[in-house]
């Protein structure tokens, strides 16, 4: 059974461009079916975005390793579910588990980059939407909201999971909270043997597809910015 | 015919006789271990290890890989366990996995070479191969593949300490005149050579202006690369008589037979297995294929087999 925050490495069969699989988290899965959300960056996800019912795709997976539960010590903390853009893929199987045990962030630009709202809506126990362009939600980012709401508050009540961009989460681990991220890398194979998917942490670099791609996010060093 | 009926043994020199032409390529299958859930590893004439230097190296800063057309650009910069823990940790591993281990070698100087290759003697390897062709790495290695003299000592020096364990020394695609270092290769008394490592290459995001690859320079491999690994082994085929090793681009059992005819005795698949991760098992499955179609019972009969000039 696939867990929350693992993903498949999704290809184009028979092409030789592009060439490598991509890697997407599983979004859903249910009566045998997986499903993905993506966002078309580039050639591969626009070719994707033009497959028809009935068109094949290869699929290698679940990879990687996934979100852990609040369990042990950690049951008494509350959740706090933080997605950025596409993050929203990666945090929605968690979020279905969790269910109203969680307090979900949903920041993007604007109202049309909020997928799945109203589901996120819907699950999770205290829900707060942050748009740059104010169209949902409050104005601001993601991070600008769980400042204010760790504001005054004692730190150790909360488990922190996040997904999106690089930058939110290294603003993210600025404001001390314990708990977890997703990384996104290039990755070519997936499965732990091109070392192409390294993430800088505390203890040296780690594979993304196979030590990760969920992390301590106090243990990543950003090393992009 | 069946498969048992075929012949594909390939020997590469005296020491290493393999079971069939099909290896990995070095840094596409990690330490041998992490192949073993997708195909038998016992299937393959041999795994070649993802490349080891005397002491860890932590690797380059991301991104370190970025697709380009047909293929992929690669900084790693050599990323490995160490020697140490090479030989207490992986290699045991991976010599349980019944198929011959080749080691791969880096070293920042001829001594350092020897060294690893002495130890990995003494831990029992099938074969070593000599990297001195990885463009992402700034001391050693690959400014011995690219001047004559120091390829052509650190190989004596190397010979002269190793008696036991195959020696294959991999070419780079920069290497001029190719014929020159395979030729020095082989009266130096390296087993086999092997060829081509990555080309050096870059990929830049016209948007953001910057590279694509953090190092900015990285080598290409897979598909893109094929039709110069297939003219470098041609050439270099000529020039020996030691086996050569065809590596670049190789996904099928046909892209396998098209090495095997430019002069190639063995070849290793390298990209194609980050796409698919059985592709060496399916390029075998090829070969075998092709055999069968063609009435070809022993797979020596196809070696340098190309046909030139009027039909
Ligand atoms: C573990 C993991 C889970 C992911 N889950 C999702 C998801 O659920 N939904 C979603 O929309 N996106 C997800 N991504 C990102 C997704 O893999 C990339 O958007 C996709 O690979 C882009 O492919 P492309 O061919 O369209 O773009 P390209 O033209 O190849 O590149 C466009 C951009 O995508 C990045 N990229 C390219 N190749 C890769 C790669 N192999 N891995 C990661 N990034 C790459 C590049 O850095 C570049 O910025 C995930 C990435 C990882 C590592
Ligand atoms: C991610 C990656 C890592 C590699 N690491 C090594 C290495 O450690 N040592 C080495 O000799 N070659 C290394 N290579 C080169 C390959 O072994 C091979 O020569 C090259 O990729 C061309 O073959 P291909 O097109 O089938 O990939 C690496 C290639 C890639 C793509
Ligand atoms: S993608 Fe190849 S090691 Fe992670």
């Amino acid at each position: 059974m696939p867990m929350p925050g693992q993903f498949f490495m999704v290809g184009l069969p028979g092409r030789l461009d592009p060439l490598l699989k991509r890697p997407f988290g599983l979004f859903r899965h249910e009566d045998g079916l997986l499903s993905f959300m993506y966002r078309v960056r580039g050639k591969g996800t626009l070719i994707m975005s033009g497959l028809v019912p009935g068109d094949t795709v290869e699929i290698l997976g679940p990879l990687g390793n996934h979100y852990p539960l609040p369990e042990g010590k950690y049951r008494i903390r509350k959740p706090l579910l933080v997605a950025g853009g596409t993050g929203v893929a990666s945090l929605l199987p968690l979020l279905r588990e969790l269910k109203k045990n969680s307090i979900f962030v949903y920041g993007g630009r604007n109202r049309d980059e909020l997928l799945c709202i109203d589901e996120v809506r819907g699950l999770a126990g205290e829900f707060i939407a942050a748009t740059q362009d104010g169209s949902e939600g409050v104005r601001g980012t993601a991070v600008d909201v769980v400042t204010d709401l760790i504001r005054g508050r004692d730190k150790d009540g909360f488990l922190l999971y996040a997904c999106g961009p690089a930058g939110m989460l290294k603003s993210l681990q600025g404001l001390g909270l314990q708990g977890y991220c997703a990384m996104e890398e290039n990755m070519a194979c997936g499965t732990g043997v091109c070392l192409g998917c390294a993430v800088k942490t505390s203890t040296g670099y780690k594979r993304a597809c196979t030590e990760g791609p969920v992390f301590d996010i106090n243990e990543v060093v950003f090393e992009r910015f | 015919m069946s498969g048992s009926e075929l012949n594909l043994s390939v020997n590469i020199g005296q020491k290493l006789p393999l079971k069939n032409p099909v290896m990995t390529a070095s840094g596409t299958c990690g330490y041998g271990a992490e192949v073993a859930r997708f195909y038998e590893p016992a299937r393959l004439g041999a795994l070649v290890l993802k490349g080891i230097s005397l002491t860890p190296w932590p690797g380059n800063p991301c991104p370190r890989i970025t697709e380009t057309a047909c293929g992929m650009i690669n900084s790693i910069g050599l990323q490995n366990v160490g020697l140490k823990a090479f030989i207490k940790e992986k290699l045991p591993v991976a010599k349980a996995l019944g198929s011959p281990i080749i080691a791969n070698i880096l070293g920042g100087s001829a001594g350092e070479y020897v060294k690893i290759a002495r130890a990995l003697e003494e831990a029992g390897v099938d074969g070593i191969e000599l990297n001195v062709s990885c463009p992402n790495v700034k001391k050693g290695g690959i400014a011995f593949g690219l001047d004559l003299k120091s390829f052509t000592k650190l190989i004596k020096a190397v010979r002269k300490d190793i008696s036991g364990p195959a020696i294959i020394v991999k070419l780079s695609p920069g290497a001029q005149p190719i014929e020159a270092f395979a030729r020095a290769a082989q009266e130096e008394g390296a087993d086999a050579v092997s060829l081509i490592n990555t080309v050096p290459a870059m990929a830049i995001d016209a948007d953001s202006r910057r590279p694509l690859i953090r190092n900015i320079v990285g080598g290409l491999s897979g598909p893109a690369i094929k039709p110069i690994a297939l003219w470098l082994v041609y050439k270099t085929s000529k020039a020996v008589t030691i086996p050569v090793i065809g590596i670049g681009g190789i996904r099928t059992g046909r892209d396998a037979i098209e090495f095997i005819l430019a002069g190639a005795s063995a070849v290793q698949v390298g990209t194609a297995s980050f796409v698919d991760p059985a592709a060496p098992v399916r390029v075998l499955e090829g070969i075998e294929g092709y055999m069968r179609e063609k009435g070809i019972k022993d797979i020596s009969a196809l070696v340098g087999g190309l046909v030139t000039g009027c039909s």
